[in-house]
């Protein structure tokens, strides 16, 4: 519990940073600071492989994306009064309300944890070997969309930012 | 071990500040920063959900890891497609802010 405590922490910590800081450098930074203890919060939740892949993918190429386009398009600071001044309390509200109430279906809907057994045997620390088993089963037309949608990503980020060649 | 629900709360309130953040920045790049936040926090839910579900057998409960999975490789396309956009948006506008963007606006 107390583990979760400090990772829950951490991660709040941090999203609150993502939404209140002026430099976008260091929002990002709080968003690598929030998804590391997220990893380290799927190594608990018995997920290992998705906790490796959630440092190399996500906190680790993704964020450095970010950073990158962060640098690249030299964006300062820059949080000028908003247009609407209704607009932050009405945002806090409805996203305090819709966290509230999450939590609270969650906790009205409570069932108990299987045995420390049963999860260990059935997840087996979600090996990657566990986790290629579903995902070439259950999930094989998804996996092979996904491969689709990565290519078509590819495809579609280098035609955006290409210069046409009259202009260059 | 810790239950479930307190996970699912911890992913609530991280949605719930992904939101806020999502409607209060004008920023495109701090916008896109809080769609992240809120995947995450949602990828936190079925990992959760994925040890509750155990009880229900391999197939079952592991199909919560494998979305998730599949949810990373989909937001690793997006996060390069979505920057793509602002990049060209930047260099027409010099600008990230949304409140300006109004050229696809009839």
């Amino acid at each position: 519990m107390i583990t979760f405590l400090i990772l829950a922490a951490v991660m709040v910590a941090g999203a609150i940073g993502v939404i209140t800081l002026r430099q976008p450098i260091h929002a990002a930074l709080a968003l690598v600071g929030t998804l590391l203890a997220l990893a380290v919060t799927y190594v608990t939740l018995e997920a290992h492989f998705l906790g490796a892949i959630q440092v190399i993918v996500y906190a680790g190429a993704i964020m450095v994306l970010f950073l990158f386009v962060i640098m690249l398009l030299n964006v300062e600071r820059q949080q000028p009064a908003p247009r609407w001044p209704w607009l932050r309390p009405t945002a806090i509200g409805v996203g305090l309300l819709g966290a509230a109430g999450i939590a609270a279906v969650a906790f009205t809907d409570r069932t108990p944890l299987p045995a420390r057994e049963v999860i260990a045997d059935v997840l087996q620390g979600g090996s990657a070997e566990r986790i290629g088993t579903v995902l070439f089963s259950d999930y094989l037309l998804a996996f092979h969309l996904v491969g689709v949608l990565l290519l078509t990503g590819i495809i579609a980020a280098v035609s955006l930012v290409q210069r046409e060649r009259s202009n260059a | 071990m810790v239950a479930t629900e307190y996970y699912v709360a911890l992913s609530a309130v991280l949605f719930g500040l992904g939101a806020v953040g999502f409607i209060t920045r004008r920023s495109a790049i701090l916008m896109f920063l809080s769609v992240e936040l809120m995947l995450n926090a949602a990828n936190l839910a079925m990992i959760a959900y994925a040890r509750q579900w155990t009880a229900a057998g391999g197939s079952q409960a592991l199909q919560g890891q494998g979305a998730v999975f599949i949810i990373l490789a989909v937001a690793a396309a997006e996060v390069a497609v979505g920057l793509g956009i602002l990049v060209a948006i930047f260099r027409n506008r010099v600008s990230t802010e949304v409140d300006g963007l109004s050229e696809v606006h009839s």
